[in-house]
This record gives C-alpha cells, structure tokens and sequence, in this order.
C-alpha cells in the first residue's frame, strides 16, 4: 500500500498499513451507510434507517482512532516526504468520511419523520440515482487512495458535476411540488434537505479524491474544477 | 491564489523565517575526486549561497564530507587524493597555484565532528587564529576579537570568568562552542561543519543548532549531518549525497516534503535504496 519499497524498520511500515487499513474500513462504513440511508428512504423502512443512525456511533470512533494514530506517527516517527503526505491525507480523508457519514444518518432521521407522511411521487428514482452515484464515486475515490492512482481520482472529480445537476433538476422539482400543494411543503422540506446532503457528499468526496491527487503527485489540483450547483441562482420556477 | 495569501500574511514575523541569501558564495563545476583509484565524488556541479545554511546529507561513504573538504582544501593532506574541476570562491579559483591554502582556510573556517580544542587556554585557542594571522595589532586588539569571536560562538557569557582556564576542561557542548568561536575568529566567510553535533548531547546540540541559525547573518554556512532531522531543522538547502553523485539539490522545505529523485525519498524516509 505505500509503494514498493519498505522502511527499514518494519514497524514503520505497520505502523502506516494499519492507518491506510483504517480508512479502508471506515470507509466501507460510510458506504453502507449511503445505501442503507438512501435505501431506508425509498422503502420508507425506518427500522434500517433506525440501523444506519446506530452505525454511524462506528464511523466516529474510527475517526477519532485514525487522529490518534497519525498524531502518534508524527510524535515518533517524524514522518517526511510520501510518509508525511499519507499522514495529512488520513487525518483529512477521515474528517471527509466522517461528516459523509453524519449526511447519511441525517437522511435516516429523516426517514423516520417521512415515513409518516403522504409519499411525494417522483422523486425517489433520481434521489437513488444521485445517492448510488455518489456512492461509487468514494468506492473509486477508496481505490485511487489504495492503487495511489491519480487517474482515477481526477475522474471522481469530474463527475461531482452529475451530482450537482441531479440536485438540480431536484430542487426545481420539490419547487413545483410545493407550489401545486401546501401540503407537500413539509415533506417536500425534509426531502429537499436529503438531496442536499447527498449533493454535499458528492462534494466531500471530490475533496477527499483532491487529497488523493496530492497524496500521489505532491501538488492539489487545480482550482478550476467543473461546479454544477446552480441552485443559488435560481429565484423560482422558470 | 497563494500569492492572495502570501498578501494577506504580509508579516514580519512571517517573513523573517523565510529569509535566505540569493547571492552565490561558491561554485562547483564538474568536480572529480579520487582517492586512488577510487572515484569517490563523480562530476558535482552545485552553487552554494550566502547566508545560508546548506546542508549536506547521504549514507556514509557518498562523498559529502569529501566534498566538504575540498571547499577549503583539506585534501590537500591526503596523498592519494586528486580533485579535478572547478570550485570558485567568489568567482576566485581556490585551486589557482597563486592561491595559499593557508589563507583560504581563514576565509573558510573548519568545524569537526568531536570538539578538538587546543591544549591551551580558552583565550589562547580563540586567539591563535588571529596571531598567526596577523590580525590584531595590539593586546586589546586581541581582545577584542576573542570576545566578540566567544560571544558569536554564544559560549562568552559562561568563560568570560575564566579566559585562562584550559579549553579541553568544559563540557562537550562548550568545546564544541569554543572550537566554532576559534573558527570564526579569523572573520571567515564560509564555515564548513563536519558532523558538529554528532558527540553531543540534545541540549548542547540545540545550542549549537540555534548558533549556527545566528551564523548565517553573517557566513554562509555548509553542514554535513547524518540526522535528516538536523538538517530539516537548521538548513535552508539541502543536497542530498548518493555513491559519489549529488543526487537532489534544493529548498529544504521541498526536499523533506516533496523530494523529486526516488533515491532522495528512499534514503529521507528510511527506507532501503
């Protein structure tokens, strides 16, 4: 996992595979916790998305390890060059994965409220396509970080833009539901602040996936990243 | 975007550690050394600054301290050793016949790995230097110059008492002090260190790293040091040393963060090469 060659203390070595195999781990965590979250959603199943707010206890004690581990690596190993790029990128990574991990169990606690409502027609299909996308984007951003494949990681920064389009069309979408029927305000809220939290996601993993082209290169990427959130432009439905 | 920043940090504080000299104090052009018939430094060309302190780091027997000792002729000493090429101090060639290496050694004061005071006084071995060359024209011309000398050699303050008393009596740390207050005795202009710290303690070692911090107001400074750590902390240049090549020269901070030769990586991060 950190290239080819080994330190001559292997402990080192260990010492660094175990940090990269805890953001691995707590990645797949916040995984699950999108499908599961997204999931509880679409089947208006509150007892999975009771599941992924317990869950998410896991994927802040992950963090919280990870922080020890790195501030420990630094305090005695003195870490330089790749080694220290690996360490900065897993405290940063972490801190990503935690909060991707907070918007999944904010869905579920949604849930739990939307379940007792008139379900809003419409909207669940591109919620899921958003939330799936998203979803792929940190399992390759979690291959680029393990292969260190830069490649792959740029990639995972383009396609935040499909994420941002979806929230969108979403957003126009909950506008016009609200507008036909008062009634679908509340729901439509607490929706809208779901496809919120999965568009932020996207935007999380696109940070972590810059980490990555640092982490490889040395260098951030540019600035000048395709944006597609246009929603606050937008003054109404037209 | 970083230039907004660098505006918005327009500080003094902020500025200061970033300070460096940008004129270049030597020159190194295809330099060749032989011992023998081993080759030990292949082809070296590097530019070395003023007022700053430049570190050389690399396993043992890659030619750093080889290297260091041309830049004021040490090797002359050595019999079988041959050096080709060019080494410019101030653009004045210190290989010249007309050059007298006694005199250079003035310009370009030594510091060695275990402190090696004279068997003589503290003030005797600040002044030897100065006597030999002529430098002082009178007692308290003398005195002078040993006092400013043990002052930049911060060791002053604790021998100002007992200026008479034998140098080989302090401590390690204050030996190695007195051996840098002999060495800038003689105003040099570049002070070369072999190893300075590597037989003292951590306390002496800070002492002395913060000293030569203070010295590169004033020389430029070259360090060879086997502590990666030493180097980050004290040089602004770092020169990394592998089988007689001089792999990666450049800014410190860029060496230990971003370094461009796999080898430098290797061997910084301790890995095996």
């Amino acid at each position: 996992m950190t290239g080819d060659e080994q330190h001559i203390m292997r402990a080192y070595d260990r010492d660094l595979e175990a940090i990269q195999a805890m953001i691995i781990k707590m990645g797949g965590l916040v995984e699950d916790a999108i499908m599961n979250g997204t999931a509880s959603l679409v089947n208006r199943d509150t007892e999975l998305a009771e599941k992924v707010r317990a869950a998410d206890k896991s994927v802040d004690d992950l963090e919280e390890l990870i922080n020890e581990e790195a501030a420990r690596t630094i305090a005695l190993r003195a870490p330089v060059s790749t080694d220290l790029r690996i360490i900065l990128s897993v405290i940063k990574i972490a801190g990503s994965l935690e909060r991707v991990g907070d918007y999944a169990k904010n869905i579920a606690k949604r849930t739990s409220v939307l379940a007792e409502m008139r379900p809003i027609s419409g909207s669940d299909g591109t919620l899921k396509r958003m939330a799936r996308e998203v979803q792929t984007m940190l399992k390759d951003t979690l291959d680029a970080f393990v292969r260190r494949d830069e490649a792959l990681a740029r990639d995972v920064i383009n396609r935040d833009q499909d994420v941002d389009q979806m929230y969108n069309a979403l957003f126009r979408e909950f506008l016009t539901f609200m507008m036909e029927d008062p009634r679908n305000i509340t729901a439509c809220m607490h929706l809208h602040f779901i496809a919120k939290n999965v568009e932020r996601m996207g935007d999380l993993v696109t940070n972590m996936a810059e980490q990555i082209v640092y982490l490889t290169t040395g260098s951030r990427p540019d600035e000048n990243r395709p944006k597609g959130d246009r929603t606050a432009f937008m003054d109404g439905v037209d | 975007m970083v230039n907004k920043v660098n505006n918005m940090l327009d500080d003094a504080r902020l500025k200061d550690r970033t300070m460096t000299g940008t004129d270049i104090k030597i020159t190194a052009r295809n330099v060749q050394v032989h011992y023998g018939t081993s080759h030990a430094i292949k082809d070296l060309n590097v530019d070395i600054l003023n007022n700053t302190v430049t570190a050389f780091i690399g396993p043992s027997g890659c030619g750093k301290s080889t290297f260091l000792r041309c830049l004021n002729r040490m090797n002359d000493t050595i019999a079988s050793c041959r050096v080709d090429g060019e080494i410019k101090l101030d653009s004045e060639d210190i290989y010249d016949k007309k050059v007298d290496p006694v005199q250079l050694r003035a310009k370009v004061g030594m510091v060695f790995q275990k402190p090696n005071p004279f068997p003589k006084s503290i003030y005797d071995n600040v002044a030897y230097g100065p006597r030999i060359h002529g430098l002082a024209r009178s007692k308290a011309d003398l005195d002078d110059i040993v006092e400013k000398a043990l002052r930049r050699g911060a060791i002053w303050d604790e021998v100002k008492d007992r200026l008479q008393s034998p140098g080989t009596g302090l401590s390690g740390g204050q030996q190695q002090r007195l051996c840098i207050a002999r060495a800038v005795a003689t105003e040099p202009e570049v002070l070369l260190m072999d190893e300075p710290c590597s037989a003292l303690d951590p306390i002496a070692t800070a002492q002395v790293e913060e000293l030569i911090d203070e010295l590169k107001q004033n020389y430029s400074v070259v360090i060879v040091t086997h502590s990666m750590q030493q180097a980050a902390r004290v040089s602004q240049k770092t020169a990394f040393f592998h089988l007689g090549n001089l792999v990666e020269y450049g800014e410190t901070g860029q060496i230990f963060t971003n370094p461009k030769d796999p080898r430098t990586e290797s061997y910084i991060s301790g890995r095996i090469g």
